[in-house]
C-alpha cells in the first residue's frame, strides 16, 4: 500500500482548536508563574518554571485522556477529539521543557553525567521519601516522545495500524508513571492537602470516565452480539434458504432499526460490523476505521460516503474503498434483506471488495411502515406499497 | 432524532455541536485558570533565602579551611547568636561566610591550603538565609593580603551529647541558590552537591523558634561528605 502525502488543510476549526490549546497553555503557565512570583518573591525562577511546565503537561495529559471516553459517552464532544494529536504533541513539549529545566537545575554542573544523575542520585534507603521518582518521569517522557514523534499519519501507515495503536496505548503507562512521579516526588515535599487532592481528583476523573464508557460499550456489545442461528430462531429459521453458504447469514436487525444515512453496529463472531441504510439500500462494512480505528458505525453517510466520526475519513459503502485519490480500504460484508430484516454473512470480504448492497424491497418497506405504527401516514405508505 | 454530525475538515460545525463545543471550551479555560491558581497558592516549601546571582562583590577576611572552607570577616559590635551553630562557629568578633565553588562543588581544599589562617581578599556572589551566609567564590579570585590576621580561633563551647532529628541538606542550595532547596524534590540535587564537596548541614526544624542549621563534621573536625552520602539512614 502506497503512502500518500496529503497536505494538511488549515481550516477554521483546526485554527480554533489550536488557538484554544495555545491560549489555555499560555494562560496556565503565566498564571502559575506570576502568582508564584507574587506570593513567594524569593522563589528560584527555574524551579518556578519547572513546576509550571510540569503541572501544565500533567493537566493537559488528563484532558487528553478524558476526551476519548467523553466522546464515547456523548458524540457531541467529538470536535475535541479531531485535533487531539496537537494536544498530545504540546503535552510532550511541555514535559520536555520541564525535564530539560530539571536536568539543568538539579543535575548539570556536578561530578556526574547529568542524565546518568537522574538514575544514580536517588539511592533507595527504604523510606518512602527515597523512592526514586525522577526515573518515572524519564520513562514517561520517552513514551510521550515516541507518541509525539509517530503521531503523524505518515507513521500510522508505515507502522501499520495495530502496531501504531499499541504504541499509543502506552499513554496509559505514561500516565501511571506520572502519577507515581508526582506521588513520590512533589507530594512528598509539598504535602499540602490541595496537592494531594488535585492529583487524586484527576485520577478519579480519568478512571471514572474510562470505566463508565467501557461499561456502556460492553452493555451495547452484549445487546448486539449475534451468532449464526442463535438469535431469533423462529424468524431466521423460516428465512434461511437451503444453500449451505447462505445458511450462515445471520439475522442482524430490522431495517427499521436503522435511521437513514446512519448505521447500526452489531457484533458478529466477535467482530463489530456497521450496517448502513442509505438511498433505499443496505450495506455492511467493518466497524473499524483504517485511520485510527474510529467507530465507523457511529459515522454517517455524507455525499454518498460513510464518514468516520473521528477525523472524517470516507469510504464507499458498497466497496469499502475510500474515494480516489485516497487509498484506505476496509472489509465489506455480504448482506440480504428479507421481510424487513437485515441478514449479514459473518465472513468479511477482503478490504475493498465490492459487496452488492441489498435493496430494501417492498416487503421490508412494509415492515418498516408497520414498525412506525399507529399514525395515518404509515397506513398511507402501507397502502402505497401494497399497490 | 438530532442528526447533527461533526466533520473536522468542514469549515463550520453544526449549530448544536458548536454550542456544546463552546461550553466545553469555557470549561477547559476555567480549568486552565483555576488549577494554576490553586496549585501556586498551596505551595509551602518556598522560604526566604537569597542568591545574589549576577552581583559579584569583594570580601576581605581570614580564610580557614577547617572543617570546611570559610571566611571570617571582622565585624564591629554585638554578639548576634541566633542558632546553636553560630554559637559554635562564629567567634564574637567576626562573621563567618561559608565558601563554595560554582555549580555543585565545594572549594578544593588542597588548592587553598596555602591561605589557611591568612588574610585574603576574594570575589564572589553572596548567598544567605536567616543569619547564615555563604559566598560562591569566583574561580582563582583568592589573593593573599598583607594585613595581619587579627582574628583568633573561635572558642569551643561543648554542649554535650544531644540527639537531634532533622533533614540533611546541601548548604549551598538550601541557603539560597535554590528556593525551594530541600525535601524529596531536591534530594538528588543535594546528593550531587554533597558529593561535589558542598558542606552538608543538618536542618533541625523546631516547633517554636527558628530552624537550626548544624554544619556536620566528624569528631576530629573533618568533613563528612562521604559518610553522609554512604550512610543509609
Ligand atoms: C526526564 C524526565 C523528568 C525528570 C528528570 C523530572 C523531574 C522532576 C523533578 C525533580 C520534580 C520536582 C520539581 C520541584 O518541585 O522541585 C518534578 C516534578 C513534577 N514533574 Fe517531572 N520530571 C520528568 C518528566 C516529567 C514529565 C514528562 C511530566 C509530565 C508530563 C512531569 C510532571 C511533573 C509534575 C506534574 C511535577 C510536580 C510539579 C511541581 O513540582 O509542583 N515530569 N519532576
Ligand atoms: S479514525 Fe481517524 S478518520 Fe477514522
Amino acid at each position: 500500500m502506497g503512502v500518500e502525502y496529503v497536505s494538511v488543510q488549515w481550516n477554521r476549526q483546526k485554527k480554533f482548536y489550536d488557538a484554544v490549546l495555545v491560549g489555555g497553555v499560555a494562560a496556565f503557565l503565566v498564571i502559575f508563574s506570576v502568582l508564584t512570583k507574587v506570593l513567594f518573591p524569593r522563589v528560584t525562577d527555574e524551579i518556578m518554571l519547572i513546576r509550571a511546565f510540569g503541572t501544565g503537561a500533567f493537566l493537559l495529559l488528563h484532558i487528553i485522556l478524558c476526551i476519548g471516553p467523553l466522546c464515547r459517552l456523548n458524540p457531541q464532544f467529538l470536535p475535541l477529539l479531531y485535533n487531539r494529536r496537537h494536544a498530545g504533541v504540546t503535552c510532550f513539549l511541555l514535559g520536555l521543557i520541564h525535564a530539560a529545566l530539571v536536568v539543568i537545575t538539579y543535575h548539570a554542573g556536578s561530578d556526574t553525567n547529568p542524565i546518568l544523575s537522574i538514575f544514580v542520585s536517588s539511592p533507595i534507603n527504604g523510606s518512602v521519601s527515597s523512592v526514586p521518582f525522577q526515573p518515572f518521569g524519564f520513562f514517561a517522557l520517552i513514551i510521550l516522545f515516541l507518541m509525539a514523534a509517530t503521531s503523524h499519519d505518515f507513521w500510522l501507515a508505515n507502522l501499520s495500524a495495530p502496531v501504531w495503536k499499541s504504541l499509543h496505548m502506552l499513554v496509559y503507562v505514561a500516565y501511571a508513571l506520572l502519577v507515581l512521579h508526582v506521588t513520590f516526588g512533589v507530594i512528598q515535599g509539598e504535602g499540602s492537602p490541595l496537592y494531594v487532592g488535585t492529583v487524586a481528583l484527576g485520577l478519579v476523573t480519568v478512571l471514572g470516565l474510562h470505566i463508565t464508557a467501557a461499561r456502556r460499550e460492553v452493555a451495547l456489545d452484549s445487546e448486539s452480539r449475534l451468532t449464526p442461528h442463535a438469535s431469533r430462531p423462529t424468524e431466521s429459521q423460516s428465512l434461511v434458504t437451503s444453500s449451505p453458504t447462505e445458511d450462515e447469514f445471520v439475522d442482524a436487525c430490522a431495517v427499521a432499526d436503522i435511521s437513514e444515512n446512519r448505521a447500526r453496529i452489531v457484533c458478529l463472531s466477535g467482530e463489530r460490523v456497521a450496517i448502513f441504510k442509505y438511498e433505499g439500500k443496505i450495506s455492511a462494512v467493518s466497524n473499524v476505521c483504517q485511520h485510527q480505528n474510529g467507530p465507523l458505525g457511529e459515522g454517517k453517510i455524507v455525499s454518498g460516503c460513510i464518514t468516520c466520526p473521528w477525523h472524517g475519513y470516507q469510504y464507499q459503502p458498497d466497496t469499502g474503498a475510500s474515494p480516489p485519490p485516497f487509498v484506505e480500504k476496509i472489509p465489506t460484508f455480504n448482506v440480504r434483506v428479507k421481510n424487513g430484516r437485515v441478514f449479514v454473512h459473518p465472513k468479511p470480504n477482503p478490504a475493498g471488495t465490492r459487496a452488492k448492497p441489498a435493496t430494501i424491497d417492498g416487503s421490508s418497506r412494509r415492515e418498516e411502515a408497520h414498525s412506525v405504527t399507529g399514525n395515518s401516514e404509515s397506513l398511507v405508505t402501507l397502502a402505497a406499497t401494497k399497490k | 432524532m438530532n442528526d447533527e454530525f461533526y466533520i473536522g475538515w468542514e469549515a463550520k460545525a453544526a449549530p448544536g455541536i458548536g454550542k456544546t463545543l463552546r461550553k466545553a471550551v469555557v470549561c477547559l479555560l476555567v480549568l486552565a485558570v483555576l488549577v494554576p491558581v490553586l496549585l501556586a497558592m498551596s505551595q509551602r516549601m518556598i522560604g526566604v533565602s537569597v542568591f545574589e546571582w549576577g552581583a559579584v562583590k569583594s570580601f576581605t577576611g581570614v580564610l580557614r579551611t577547617q572543617p570546611y572552607p570559610h571566611l571570617l570577616v571582622p565585624r564591629p559590635g554585638t554578639n548576634d547568636y541566633h542558632t546553636l551553630q553560630s554559637v559554635i562557629n562564629s567567634p564574637a568578633s567576626a562573621s563567618a561566610y561559608h565558601l563554595v565553588a560554582p555549580w555543585k562543588f565545594g572549594l578544593d581544599r588542597a588548592s587553598i591550603a596555602t591561605f589557611d589562617g591568612k588574610s585574603v581578599s576574594l570575589k564572589g556572589t553572596l548567598i544567605y538565609r536567616g543569619n547564615q551566609t555563604m559566598i560562591e567564590v569566583m574561580p582563582d579570585s583568592i589573593r593573599a593580603t598583607n594585613t595581619a590576621s587579627t582574628i583568633g580561633l573561635p572558642s569551643v563551647v561543648p554542649l554535650g551529647r544531644q540527639t537531634l532529628l532533622g533533614e540533611i541538606v546541601d548548604s549551598k542550595c538550601f541557603l539560597g541558590v535554590m528556593n525551594p532547596g530541600h525535601l524529596t524534590p531536591h534530594r538528588a540535587c543535594a546528593i550531587r552537591c554533597i558529593s561535589g564537596g558542598v558542606p552538608p548541614v543538618l536542618l533541625v526544624r523546631q516547633k517554636d523558634g527558628p530552624a537550626i542549621y548544624l554544619l556536620l563534621v566528624s569528631a576530629d573536625g573533618k568533613p563528612v561528605n562521604k559518610q553522609v552520602l554512604y550512610s543509609r539512614a
